[in-house]
């Protein structure tokens, strides 16, 4: 049976997440619950649910840096507003955030699409663009736990089954649910949808994809606002589970969600990357944000191991690519 | 005719950028000239522009040769706290005084070649893409500075060492002096030498560059080993005048390089571009920075100034590209 | 018998090249047309305008009846245009049963896509041609005549009504040829218009009903099949009658400048021997996947061989990048000279001087503008580069003129071998002529020179000893007795194509 190479890396990178928890856990036999699975995946929920739509993204051949000023723009305007007119609905809450981030993403997509110059520039102008309109125009000020409307914190807090351990109840948070679906709706595009296809053929070939008929500035309108959609329920799921809002939190965390992403295997040349190695991608960042602490080493260690593995990560798969191209003479730089 | 047709091609960014800092000098004089022009602002702008200044060039090479160096701002912070821990006698080896200090500039110095270096080791060794090794490098840095530091400031350091930040030759602050003659010999560089050349065919295409025998190679170090390096002296003069060194200083400076960068006439896919655009471009970035400082303006407003002139100057220039394409084939 | 395609007096420019003079065309159902005539004729340009690539300055193109100025790709597919490409068009990340189903699902409009129809779709295909290749693998990990065959497969899946193939033989064995011009006889009979452009006359007069030939942009004529014969067609092709004064070796020198001793490079080629004096031009022919254009990297630096020698001079030397091969004083012409052999946005003294930018310098680091233009000036007088001045940015130029730069920037740093990867692509008759000359010249003067070409008319003109690679593999050197024969052209023709049926069983699972 042959093992395709793509799917080689993703072993190996879950054999490491294996055998790095074993390592933990006999340190500190306490990583060894269900709590701690429970919270890893409550922490990592938001990155997960963007790395989905940055993995469509990349995919294409693109990037995109503005997704958290989008999510913060889409959760602060939406939850402003609930404030103020008193709304208190969860649905309204994801509903609202995720068309201003759908419209956010779309105004990238036309710009990309527009301007013809490199996806990241134009997404680091977006992401100042966007973070500044929100907080000049729509509001600067922090909201605690007591204004916000009560169903967030609901959201926050629910669980989908919780059990009793020592002497408080674990739970596995609801916002699995969200990004479950996502993710199914995700993988439904990508492999079982035309548009998905042109995805990943745009993202090997614009000029092929042309060829057969695939329209390149349509497939990014749509890329682009789906991230910005998903960055909107995100925001949302982000004032849930902290129980308060900010003006300037999550901008700035961008960085991690791509690097997340390469980890996991997503070329940022375009033409490739699996759902399931973004998400791995993301959970061993924050198995190693979470669990260095448990093997002795303080939270400032983190960035340290993050970008040891990314560096690591990134010489391996480039050279691995060098290689092939170099074989068969093909020469890019 | 054509003469002036080939002018306006090449130097049509040249001549808005210019257009626009005289605008800038004008607008400030008339709305808030009192506070902007006087001799203690001019100054104060003089002892900004340096660490700026510094990160600019760095992004700029690496742009001229196609890539982004992501790395520069960690690189200059982790730098800053290599210097300071020697500085305040944590890594001295019993040095004191002058000794001291030359033995921080030195380390600092070497520590920024060694993360130049390794940029550029891993970049072409393995042909990694820029963005993202360099994505790697930050977070690598970064995470080195964390470790040391915990996220606090390093402090305490021998008041000599500020001396530098402080000093004035000729009444011009001896830093931006140190910033104007590095500015001048990377211009005479990428201009008058046979590197500059080198560097210009290789940015502008790397795989003719290659079957040319130029040693790309050799090529990405030393751009990554310079860039390193600018980052590095950045680090210095920022400890020298803040007189402390933390992570995470001056993350908001990676945009406005950008900004300098496309403002200043450097093509993001490298090949094109010069030294003096980019020095206009950080003189106008000054003033601007300067400018909403003196209007109190908050952060998050001149984050939306910055993010609404990255993607407007990006536009102008489509727009008038598109128009030089039309005019040359009429 | 209905027409499928015409079109009437197009016309499409470049700048600075004119592609398509005046061109009318008439492709009937069932007819196999070849479009024959060299590289830059303007056959691909045609073929872009037809499947809405390009859009034609003036013209018009008609469809089953539908009158377009210029179409789209998406209407060009509606009426049934379908083309295999060159570089096949293929996605390198997705599978060979996606690449092939993929143009008809999204012709289809389908919005939901399913694995195992894609499957089907696939298999459907493979069955026509009788070929069975893994449909799970992907492009990238397959082979390049793989590749060729999924290509095929996804026009064919498409159910044209008139399909071009620009050159769709290259890399397939004579089993396979003949396996797939029978399919396109089969299509024939099916109704289905096929135009293809090959310059393998052997398959052109095998299968094509009528012969269209071009020229430096310009219709020749249309043939019947029994109108014309190899001679005739090479004669139409080229303007003139095809003897090119030959090369005859003047140098005295006996000395082996280079020689090459069991060189191997694994997976490329194996076993490579030959020896070359100053004077030499040595041909090196072979098909795509012959190991030809490997060869040539690893003497340039580009692919070092694995084992074996290199010596020049009788000094065994080791070759690891361009930068040593320079430094012994080997050159060499890429193959593609825009992404490979010049700077398009950079002058031509700039191009000139790109090899050799520390020699034309002040103490080797500060450029010496004056010793550029004097190097860039002398060269470009010398091999004749039309230009107003050394100041023009390159990208402006012809082909010619342009291929003529990048000659001179290698002969600037004197070689003294010189290896030309197909030298004359794309270039128009009178700057051919003038580079076969000045490659004499050379030659005359001391170079050694290995020229690596596809056309076979042309390495009989300008070398005086062949080498033939097959399949990785040297399988025969003519030396100056051998060319003089007269059927000197049907041996190489014969030799790079037969290909032992067996070895070819282990590429296809």
């Amino acid at each position: 049976m042959k093992i395709k190479i793509r799917d080689r890396y993703r072993a190996i990178l879950l054999i490491i997440m294996v055998f790095y928890s074993l390592f933990v856990g006999l340190i500190n036999p306490a990583f060894f619950s269900i709590e701690t699975v429970f919270d890893l995946i409550r922490t990592s929920s938001t990155s997960l649910m963007v790395v989905i739509g940055l993995l469509l993204v990349m995919i294409s051949g693109g990037i995109d840096v503005s997704f958290m000023a989008v999510a913060l723009f889409g959760s602060y305007t939406t939850i402003k507003i609930m404030i103020a007119a008193g709304i208190d609905s969860l649905a309204f809450a994801f509903g609202l955030s995720m068309l201003i981030g759908g419209f956010l993403g779309l105004i990238n997509a036309l710009l990309i699409n527009w301007l013809k110059l490199p996806p990241f520039i134009i997404t680091l102008g977006t992401q100042s663009l966007f973070h500044g309109i929100m907080t000049t125009f729509i509001g600067d000020k922090s909201f605690g736990a007591g204004v916000l409307p009560s169903c967030l914190n609901k959201f926050g807090q629910a669980v989908l089954f919780s059990f009793q351990s020592d002497n408080s109840r674990v739970g596995l948070t609801a916002s699995v649910v969200p990004i479950l679906i996502v993710a199914a709706v995700t993988w439904f595009i990508l492999y079982k949808t035309m548009i998905g296809r042109g995805i990943v053929a745009l993202g090997n070939s614009e000029e092929a994809a042309r060829r057969i008929g695939f329209n390149p500035s349509r497939i990014r309108l749509f890329v682009y606002t789906y991230t910005g959609l998903l960055s909107g329920i995100m925001g949302i799921i982000y004032v849930a589970q902290v129980n308060a809002l900010y003006p300037n939190k999550l901008v700035g965390d961008e960085l991690m969600v791509v690097a997340a992403a390469v980890i996991g295997g997503t070329k940022i040349t375009g033409g490739q990357g699996k759902i399931s190695g973004a998400i791995l991608g993301v959970l061993i960042i924050y198995l190693l944000n979470s669990t260095l602490i448990l093997i002795g080493l303080s939270s400032s260690w983190n960035d340290l191991f993050v970008g040891a593995i990314l560096v690591v990560s990134i010489a391996v798969s480039s050279y691995q690519e060098r290689v092939k191209n170099r074989k068969n003479l093909i020469f890019t730089e | 005719m054509n003469k002036i047709r080939k002018l306006a091609a090449g130097d049509i960014n040249f001549a808005i950028l210019i257009a626009l800092t005289l605008l800038a000098i004008v607008l400030s004089g008339v709305f808030i000239g009192d506070k902007m022009f006087t001799v203690a602002n001019i100054q104060a702008m003089a002892y900004q522009i340096p660490e700026f200044g510094f990160l600019c060039l760095a992004m700029m090479l690496s742009n001229l040769i196609g890539g982004i160096d992501l790395s520069i701002i960690a690189a200059a912070n982790t730098i800053a706290i290599f210097t300071a821990n020697v500085l305040n006698g944590r890594w001295a080896f019993g040095t004191d005084g002058a000794a001291r200090i030359i033995l921080a500039i030195c380390v600092a110095l070497l520590a920024s070649i060694l993360f130049g270096l390794f940029n550029g080791l891993l970049i072409s060794r393995t042909s990694a893409p820029s963005l993202i090794a360099t994505l790697g490098t930050m977070t690598l840095y970064r995470g080195i500075g964390m470790a040391l530091t915990g996220g606090s400031s390093v402090g305490d350091i021998v008041p000599g060492f500020s001396y530098l930040g402080k000093a004035k030759l000729l009444g011009i602050p001896f830093i931006f002096w140190i910033f104007i003659i590095a500015t001048g010999l990377l211009g005479l560089v990428l201009s008058k030498t046979t590197y500059g050349r080198a560097l210009y065919l290789y940015g502008g295409n790397p795989v003719a560059a290659r079957f040319s025998a130029i040693n790309n190679e050799r090529m990405c170090r030393s751009v990554f080993l310079l860039t390193g390096l600018f980052a590095g002296i950045a680090g210095i003069i920022i400890l020298s005048r803040v007189n402390s060194a933390k992570v995470g200083y001056g993350d908001t400076y990676l945009l406005q390089t950008m900004i300098v960068c496309v403002i200043g006439g450097i093509h993001p896919n490298g090949g094109k571009g010069t030294v003096k655009g980019v020095l206009v471009a950080i003189i106008f970035m000054q003033l601007l920075s300067s400018a909403f400082t003196i209007m109190t303006l908050s952060p998050y407003t001149k984050k939306l100034i910055y993010g609404a002139m990255l993607i407007l100057v990006l536009g102008m220039n489509y727009f008038i590209n598109k128009l030089i394409q039309k005019y040359k084939t009429r | 018998m209905q027409e499928v395609l015409s079109v009437h007096n197009l016309y499409k420019s470049f700048i600075g090249v004119k592609a398509l003079n005046d061109i009318s065309l008439s492709i009937s159902q069932g007819e196999i047309h070849c479009l024959a005539g060299e590289n830059g004729s303007g056959k691909s340009t045609l073929i872009k305008c037809v499947s809405g690539v390009y859009a034609p300055d003036s013209g018009k193109i008609v469809l089953n009846g539908h009158e377009y100025q210029s179409l789209t790709p998406a209407q060009a597919i509606r009426e049934g245009v379908q083309v295999i490409y060159q570089d096949l068009s293929l996605f390198r990340h997705m599978s060979v049963a996606e690449n092939i189903a993929i143009e008809k699902l999204r012709f289809e409009n389908r919005r939901i896509v399913s694995r195992n129809e894609i499957r089907r779709i696939a298999a459907e295909q493979l069955e026509k041609i009788g070929v069975s290749i893994d449909l799970d693998q992907t492009i990238g990990e397959t082979s390049l005549a793989n590749r060729q065959i999924a290509a095929i497969c996804r026009a064919l899946a498409q159910d044209a009504k008139i399909l071009f193939m620009d050159e769709p033989t290259t890399a397939l064995t004579k089993k396979e040829v003949s396996r797939l011009l029978n399919i396109i006889l089969e299509l024939k009979k099916k109704g289905l218009a096929i135009v293809f452009i090959s310059h393998k006359l052997d398959e052109v007069f095998s299968v094509a009903d009528k012969i269209s030939i071009f020229r430096n942009g310009f219709k020749i004529g249309d043939f019947n099949k029994d109108e014309l014969d190899e001679k005739k067609l090479s004669h139409y092709m080229t303007g003139r009658e095809v003897e090119y004064p030959r090369y005859v070796r003047k140098c005295k020198d006996d000395r082996v400048v280079l020689e090459v001793d069991r060189l191997t490079r694994k997976g490329h080629y194996e076993n490579i021997s030959f020896k070359m004096r100053p004077g030499d031009i040595v041909g090196l022919i072979g098909l795509l996947g012959s190991g030809r254009t490997e060869l040539a990297m690893s003497l340039f630096g580009l692919n070092p061989a694995h084992s074996g020698q290199i010596k020049i001079d009788g000094k065994t030397v080791k070759i690891k990048s361009p930068m040593t091969a320079k430094k012994h004083r080997i050159a060499m012409l890429p193959e593609d000279r825009i992404t490979q052999g010049l700077f398009m946005e950079r002058m031509i003294r700039e191009n000139i001087t790109s090899s050799i930018i520390d020699k034309v310098a002040k103490n080797k680091i500060f450029t010496d503008k004056k010793a550029e233009n004097d190097i860039s000036e002398q060269t470009v007088e010398e091999l004749k580069i039309r230009t107003p001045s050394v100041e023009t940015v390159v990208g402006n130029l012809s082909g010619g003129n342009q291929q003529k730069v990048v000659i001179g920037k290698w002969v600037a740093t004197h070689p003294r071998v010189f290896i030309m990867d197909t030298p004359t692509v794309g270039i128009d008759i009178g700057s051919k002529a003038e580079i076969y000359e000045q490659i004499h010249k050379f030659a005359d003067q001391g170079m050694a020179i290995l020229f690596i070409s596809d056309e076979i008319p042309e390495i009989l003109a300008n070398c005086n000893r062949v080498m033939v690679m097959r399949d990785g593999r040297c399988i025969r050197i003519l030396n100056e007795e051998d060319l003089e024969k007269p059927d000197a052209e049907k041996l190489i023709s014969e030799l790079i194509s037969t290909r032992a049926e067996e070895e070819r069983e282990e590429a296809v699972p």
